[in-house]
Parts: structure tokens; C-alpha cells; sequence
């Protein structure tokens, strides 16, 4: 379903939602989008790797909002249980709910763009809209490379293990070792930029003339009028939120919240 | 700043100054963020999420990186284009790495150091950015962090442009003076749009410094004041090593490398390799 769409529209359908997610902060917005987002990989088949990934950034990132939010919030007032210095307040617990869920909502929603988009149609996509090919060059050869270089590494351990390349466990030895692969790989990987500098130089990458695709990005009026309406909504979100605030907002609010501390 | 093709035309001066400008524009954004956060910051967390803050920070922080990256990309040789995806893949293999251990590092700026060194602040700046754009397409966590990032990227760059790189002990020096100032820049982005937290191991500073009754944008700046420096410290030691251990037809490849003597003196890669 994602793949017939235009990387950009739903670039921004991803973008626009992130944007009127943090504006409402409230946690049940937070929870639809999460769940939103999570129906939406399941209709296009990725559930599984966008939840997998997903969850390895969330869950130590919400242990880490439990531990300084759940035990030490200052600003509490109404406490549950306390000991030492550790006071467990339902305000703290609270904030950091709502923060677990506004991040989870923004993980999830920007992992289902990233796991649904092609990466070759959307450089094309920039490319089309004159963002600098440079942009699309870095973006698409670091996601190549990923794979390349972590293979690199493996034989540069190994290359080094048969010439006697022992771990020991202090840590003088470790960052030996540490140093005895990197220093190669980095090495080898400078020398190869070196040598696709030049064939890229010798087809043209720098030329500021006009550049033919293979890759066809497909458009309609459709997605370009829903891709002004998303930004539009977002926009509106956002003044909401700023007009929302202003009477008690920044300025105003600081008495305030001294007089309450 | 860059260097022309032997066989392409030049670039038109106007564009040279449309790209100087998106760059000023870059650099005034992150700064206008910063300064407006800052200014404001007291106000929010007693009072909920702060999403005004959290917008903010959001908005101005990756705006600025986009600009500065759309500036700087295109006025790059491309013997540092094609060394950026190297950069960046190396950020994120050794940032993935440390993420998991729980220690207070983060060491995810090797590459983006690396680059800076070779070929200058802008390249630095625009490669911190991206690594931060490109990562968040597995770890959309880090996003935010895109102006600091390239911060980082830039003032290696400057450390090295004045002649910082060319002694092994003074690149620690360097990198904690930068550590204290991405630090500085990078903790209200931490308090307002992730509630504090960027890794397991920082967590804990951060709540022993809240036990203390500091707020959350206080605690994060101490925080990120005990570990930034101490980090940046390692990852431009590592870099100079990295550097040195380069065989000079590869480092004086690069224009910036040449014109400011970057890597003068020769001897400490011969001690420490």
C-alpha cells in the first residue's frame, strides 16, 4: 500500500502527524497514533521487523523516563511511597506515561516510514524536487554501506586473528585490539572514497545541468493536494498550540510557577 | 572554500551566495532555538509536557540542520562527498555499540570528527547533521539531536583549522572544550522533547542530580556537562589517531588538510603507531 505512494507524500503524512502529535501532547492522542501506526504496518506487512525495531529503542528508553521520573520528581506533590531519597509521586509517574507515549507514538510513525519507503524512489523523489544530488547520494550510499562495511570488519578480525590477534581481558589489550581492526578498516574504507571519487567525478556527479532518472517516482493531483493539506493541518496544529498557550503562556506562566514551587 | 573541478564549469556566483546564506540561515536558526528555550525553560515541566518548548526545539533544531545541510553539501569536492556515508556508517555501528553497554558515552561522532579533521568545519557541520538524519532512520530517537551533531562536526573542524590536530595531547583538549558546549546545546533538546533521557547509563546521573531538587533542563545540563566533555575527549583522541594513522598521500588529498597545515607535525604519528 505504502509502496504506491510518492515517498514524499508519505514523508509528510509522517512528518504532519509527528508534528500534531507533540502539539496536542496528550496521552490519548499519543495512543492512537502509536496504534495507528502499528495497524498501518500491519496492512502493509512489516508489523513484525517496524514493532521489533521499534521496541528496541523504546523499552530502555522508558525504563530510563521510569527511573528518573517514577523515583525522583521534585515537582510532585502527591507521594505514594518514598524511601531514602527516591519519592514515588503520581505526578512523576504520570509524566513519564505520557512521555513514554508521545515518544513510543514518534518511534513507530517515523520506523513505519523508514521500513515502508524505497530508498531509490524517494532520492529520486528529492532529486525531481532540486534538493542538491549530493543529499541523495549520502543518504542511499550510507544504507548500502551499512551491510558492506560491517562485512569489512568481520574479515579485518579475522585477517587480524590469524596474524596472532589475541583479546585479553584487561583493558589495556581490549583497546589494542580495538585499535588493531579499526585502524585498517578505516583505512581501507578512506582509500576506496577515494578511487569513487573519481568515477564519479569522471560521469559527471558535480554537473549542474539537468539529470534524466530511471527510477519513474509515481505522482497524481491527489497525493500533491493531500501532501498541502497535511502541512496545512500541521501548521494549524501548531498555531492551536502557541495561541492555546500564550495567555498563560511562557512569559506570564513564570510567576506563577515560582509562587507554586 | 571548495575546490573547482578541472573540467567542470564553475559555479555562478549567485548560487555561492544562495548557499551562504542557507547556511548563515542554518546557524541562526539552531542559535534563535537555543536562546528561546533557554529563555522560557522554567515554565514547562511542572505544568505537563511542554509542547510548546517540545515544538520548538523540534522545529527550529531540525531546521536549521536541513538548511545547513542543503548549504554546505553542494559546495563540497567530491573526494569529501563520498567519505561522508563512511563517516556516518562508522557513527552509527560505534554509537549503536555504546547504546547497548550503558555506559555514560555515547562515542557516535568518530566519523563526523574524522570528516571535520580531513575537510574543514562546513563538511563537519553538514555530516554531523546527517548522521543524525540518516540514523534516525533505524533510531528515530536521535533525530532531534541533528543541530548538535553538527556543532560537534563544526567545532572539530575549527580545532582542527587552527592547528589543534597537529600535537596528539592537544585533540583531547579540544574535544572536551567541545564536549562542554554540545553539551550545553544538546540537553534542552533531551529535557523537552524526550523528558530527559537519551541512554540507560546517563538516565542515572540525571535522576541522581533530580533526587538533588534540580530541574529537569538543570539536571540534563550537569549531566550531559559530566559526560559530553569526558566523551568528545575519547572520540577526538580516537579521530587524531585515526587521522595519523592515514598515510599522507590519502590525508593531503584533501584541500583544507593542505591550506591549513592540519596535520604539520609528522611525529607523534610515529610515536603512537
Amino acid at each position: 500500500m505504502a509502496a504506491r505512494l510518492n515517498p514524499l507524500t508519505s514523508l509528510t503524512a509522517a512528518a504532519a502527524v509527528l508534528v500534531i502529535t507533540t502539539a496536542a501532547s496528550s496521552w490519548a492522542v499519543s495512543l492512537t497514533v502509536a496504534v495507528g501506526a502499528v495497524l498501518l504496518s500491519a496492512a502493509a506487512g512489516i508489523v513484525r521487523r517496524v514493532v521489533l525495531a521499534a521496541a528496541a529503542v523504546v523499552v530502555p528508553f522508558w525504563l530510563s523516563l521510569l527511573v528518573i521520573h517514577g523515583l525522583f520528581f521534585p515537582e510532585g506533590r502527591t507521594v505514594l511511597t518514598s524511601w531514602g531519597p527516591a519519592r514515588v509521586t503520581a505526578e512523576g509517574l504520570t509524566y513519564a506515561l505520557e512521555m513514554g507515549l508521545r515518544t513510543a507514538a514518534f518511534v513507530l510513525v517515523l520506523m513505519v516510514f523508514s521500513f515502508s519507503v524505497r530508498i531509490p524512489e524517494l532520492v529520486a523523489a528529492l532529486a525531481a524536487r532540486r534538493v542538491p544530488p549530493q543529499v541523495g547520494y549520502v543518504l542511499a550510499s550510507t544504507l548500502l554501506l551499512a551491510p558492506l562495511v560491517a562485512a569489512r570488519l568481520e574479515k579485518v578480525r579475522q585477517a587480524q586473528e590469524s596474524r596472532g590477534l589475541v583479546v585479553g581481558r584487561g583493558i589495556g589489550s581490549r583497546v589494542a585490539a580495538i585499535r588493531l581492526q579499526m585502524v585498517p578498516l578505516v583505512l581501507g574504507l578512506v582509500h576506496d572514497a577515494g578511487i569513487r571519487a573519481q568515477s564519479l567525478d569522471a560521469r559527471g556527479f558535480r554537473s549542474t545541468g539537468p539529470r534524466t532518472s530511471y527510477t519513474e517516482v509515481r505522482d497524481s493531483a491527489g497525493q500533491a493536494a493531500f501532501r498541502v493539506f497535511a502541512i496545512l493541518l500541521a501548521v494549524a496544529a501548531v498555531v492551536w498550540r502557541i495561541a492555546e498557550s500564550l495567555p498563560a503562556g511562557s512569559l506570564s506562566a513564570f510567576p506563577q510557577f515560582v509562587g507554586g514551587a | 572554500m571548495s575546490q573547482q573541478s578541472l573540467t567542470l564549469p564553475p559555479t555562478d556566483r549567485k548560487a555561492v551566495r544562495r548557499r551562504r546564506l542557507l547556511e548563515l540561515l542554518g546557524a541562526a536558526a539552531i542559535a534563535a532555538t537555543f536562546i528561546f528555550l533557554v529563555l522560557t525553560q522554567p515554565a514547562d515541566i511542572a505544568g505537563g509536557l511542554g509542547s510548546v518548548s517540545s515544538l520548538v526545539a523540534l522545529g527550529g533544531f531540525l531546521l536549521g540542520a536541513l538548511l545547513l545541510i542543503v548549504g554546505v553539501l553542494p559546495t563540497l569536492p567530491t573526494s569529501t562527498v563520498v567519505l561522508i556515508p563512511v563517516a556516518l556508517v562508522l557513527n552509527i555501528v560505534l554509537g549503536q555499540l555504546m547504546g547497548t553497554s550503558g555506559l555514560p558515552f555515547y562515542l557516535d561522532s568518530i566519523g563526523t570528527v574524522l570528516i571535520a579533521v580531513l575537510a574543514g568545519p562546513a563538511a563537519g557541520a553538514a555530516t554531523g547533521a546527517l548522521s543524525s538524519i540518516v540514523w534516525s532512520f533505524f533510531n528515530p530517537t536521535v533525530l532531534p539531536f541533528a543541530a548538535g551533531a553538527a556543532l560537534i562536526g563544526f567545532l572539530a573542524g575549527v580545532a582542527a583549522r587552527y592547528g589543534l590536530f597537529r600535537r596528539f595531547y592537544l585533540a583531547p583538549i579540544a574535544g572536551f572544550v567541545t564536549g562542554i558546549i554540545a553539551g550545553v546545546v544538546s540537553a534542552p533538546i533531551a529535557a523537552f522533547v524526550f523528558g530527559g533521557t537519551s541512554g540507560a547509563g546517563t538516565g542515572a546521573i540525571v535522576s541522581a542530580f533530580r533526587a538533588m531538587g534540580d530541574t529537569l533542563l538543570a539536571a540534563i545540563t550537569k549531566q550531559a556537562l559530566i559526560s559530553d566533555p569526558m566523551d568528545k575527549a575519547i572520540v577526538f583522541a580516537i579521530a587524531a589517531m585515526l587521522v595519523y594513522a592515514l598515510p599522507r598521500r590519502t590525508t593531503f588529498q584533501f584541500p583544507f588538510v593542505r591550506r591549513f597545515r592540519v596535520l604539520a607535525g609528522k611525529e607523534p604519528a610515529a610515536r603512537n603507531s
